[in-house]
């Protein structure tokens, strides 16, 4: 399999449709319209109204940024040289995540029962990321929930509810406060340049970053 | 919500640090059978160590990858994390492997011949 990411020749980009999964699996682009929508692969004859489970995804924006600050500096995330293959590339990590919540959820849950209790809290969820093998999460985790609380306790006059409803908003366009140029070379080997639009990434002083060996 | 509480809560995400929408996150919890409850430092933690997950599977794919002289993070580097690194085991059903069509082809003409050979 050729995994050099920098080739133009078309036959090898999947452009033509040479590259095909070796499963059942097919990985759909043209449903997507950019739209944040909870329900991702709504048929477009609007016979589903139903949300699957493995439907109901964390915006793309959000997803897509946290992924862009995680690579090094002068990295960019693409899949194949095309643009639009930079979304299916951030949307199969959105399927990640959606799937990485619903596994430390169900782990936690399974916990949750076997002690007979109803509510999941936070114990049971740091648990549940030891046994699946996320236990280099744990301590920051334990600091960032520190931090949130604290935080919470700073706020007063607010219900907590509507603070916590709140947090972390889909980014919309106004959001966006921040620009990096990323070069982008399309399949004609041009190189084009493309304006990422992020907002600024908070860190927490004090908290040490995880080190991802 | 007022103007006034519109401003505190900007202030407070900010402060707080995340970066994903909380209620996303719990509608996705809550789509798991038999989860009935979920409290706010569960919800919190949740949130969170998804937003490590993703930079965890970024980075990981890209510094394992073959477009880190190009500076790219490709479809086939996270493919590749799912199925050599253990933690992301559980992502190997979504994130298949890609093969050349023609390849495809030629093994399955290898497997007709091998039963013709029968």
């Amino acid at each position: 399999m050729d995994g050099d990411s920098s080739t133009t020749d078309t036959t090898q980009l999947g452009i033509t449709g040479e590259y095909m999964t070796g499963g059942t699996y097919v990985l759909q682009t043209q449903d997507d319209d950019g739209d944040e929508s909870f329900n991702d692969h709504e048929d477009g004859n609007g016979s589903k109204d139903y949300f699957r489970e493995q439907d109901i995804y964390l915006p793309i924006a959000n997803v897509a940024r946290i992924m862009k600050n995680a690579i090094p500096q002068t990295g960019k995330v693409i899949s194949g040289n095309f643009k639009i293959i930079l979304i299916l590339c951030i949307k199969c990590v959105q399927e990640c995540v959606s799937e990485f919540i619903s596994f430390i959820t169900s782990e936690a849950s399974e916990r949750c029962h076997q002690e007979k209790r109803k509510t999941i809290n936070g114990e049971d969820i740091l648990f549940a990321m030891s046994t699946l093998g996320f236990d280099m999460y744990v301590e920051p985790l334990k600091l960032y929930l520190q931090k949130f609380r604290e935080a919470m306790k700073g706020e007063k006059g607010i219900n907590p509810v509507a603070v916590s409803e709140g947090l972390g908003e889909e980014l919309t366009d106004d959001s966006f406060t921040g620009q990096l140029p990323a070069g982008l070379i399309t399949a004609d080997g041009q190189q084009q340049n493309v304006m990422v639009y992020t907002t600024s990434y908070q860190q927490i002083p004090g908290v040490q970053q995880i080190q991802f060996s | 919500m007022s103007a006034k509480n519109m401003e505190k809560v900007e202030q407070a995400t900010n402060r707080k640090n995340i970066s994903l929408p909380m209620s996303r996150v719990r509608l996705i919890m809550k789509s798991s059978p038999d989860v009935s409850c979920i409290n706010q430092d569960a919800l919190f933690l949740t949130t969170k160590a998804t937003e490590l997950f993703v930079q965890h599977l970024a980075l990981s794919s890209y510094k394992n990858g073959s477009g880190k002289e190009t500076n790219t993070l490709s479809y086939s580097d996270l493919a590749n994390a799912a199925e050599e690194s253990e933690t992301f085991q559980f992502l190997t059903d979504i994130l298949p492997k890609k093969i050349l069509a023609r390849e495809y082809l030629k093994s399955l003409e290898e497997m007709e011949k091998d039963a013709d050979n029968l």
